[in-house]
């Protein structure tokens, strides 16, 4: 985040092995994101009936959630990386404020979708139910999953403002942190139109 | 440009409205959908550009997410459509 927009950075923010592991991530989610748009192309009726069964409002709720969450983030990761050597202490902590509430949307995104697991078990619906409850369950789990791992990222990043560890020299660790996280909210926002809106 | 991150979280929050009440009112039709879709690419874009930085990152890096963005919404939209 360059004050003079004309220049550009040669890399993105963060480790650069972090972004490998995004752009793996991001493969992995387009084949299943194709295989159920294709798979739904083949049994339009199929789809159609089961969507019926999700609660969108959930879905939506959670979208706010992580959208919020990722503001929350940009904004810890912007006050880093405006501190200087003589404010880090103070800038860290301003920074910690915002992922505490960055770590409290990673919670209740984890907690509405564990009440909405629950529904859907509970109505006795597994990956073999039919395509799209497979497809459903394994893109909301396999979501899950990273929701989980970039809430404890999130938390070791906390855990390091609340110790001031970060300098204007290093700020490469929330950065990386930062941008796994912006993955997973940007995998949500594909995946939330596309299982729970589009009929 | 202080308030920058302010007013693209406001976008997504109405562009994520939309979206909700396009389902949750049942509006949605075959040429909403193409809507819903070019929504979601600029919410998509918006978090790529913004929260992630990437716009103030050289083309190549910056170029990657958007790509893969537009590359599965057009197939999404290809196996809704023909």
């Amino acid at each position: 985040m360059s004050s003079n927009t004309s220049i550009k950075e040669k890399y993105p923010a963060g480790d650069f092995a972090v972004w490998i592991i995004i752009y793996i991530e991001l493969i992995t989610f387009a084949m299943l994101f194709l295989g159920y748009a294709f798979s739904r192309r083949a049994d339009v009726e199929l789809f159609n009936q089961s969507q019926l069964m999700l609660n969108q409002t959930s879905g939506f709720i959670n979208t706010i959630i992580l959208i919020t969450s990722s503001y929350f983030v940009a904004k810890a990761v912007e006050v880093v990386k405006n501190m200087d050597e003589d404010n880090y202490k103070e800038f860290n902590k301003k920074a910690s404020k915002w992922l505490i509430f960055a770590l409290m949307c990673g919670a209740t995104f984890l907690i509405v979708k564990i009440t909405e697991f629950s529904h859907i078990f509970g109505e006795g619906i597994n990956l073999s139910t039919n395509k799209f409850f497979m497809f459903y369950l394994l893109l909301t789990g396999f979501h899950f999953m990273h929701v989980m791992l970039g809430s404890i990222i999130l938390f070791n990043i906390f855990m390091k403002t609340r110790k001031f560890g970060y300098t204007p020299t290093d700020t490469i660790g929330i950065e990386s942190g930062a941008s796994y996280w912006h993955m997973v909210d940007l995998l949500w926002i594909v995946l939330f139109p596309l299982i729970y809106i589009i009929r | 440009m202080k308030k920058n991150l302010e007013i693209i979280w406001i976008i997504l929050i109405i562009l994520t409205v939309f979206a909700y009440l396009l389902g949750y009112l049942n509006y949605i039709d075959s040429a909403l959908v193409g809507i819903l879709l070019l929504t979601t690419f600029i919410k998509g874009a918006l978090v790529i550009e913004h929260f992630m930085g990437l716009k103030d990152v050289e083309l190549k890096y910056r170029i990657v997410p958007t790509v893969w963005l537009g590359f599965v919404l057009s197939a999404i939209s290809f196996a809704y459509y023909f």
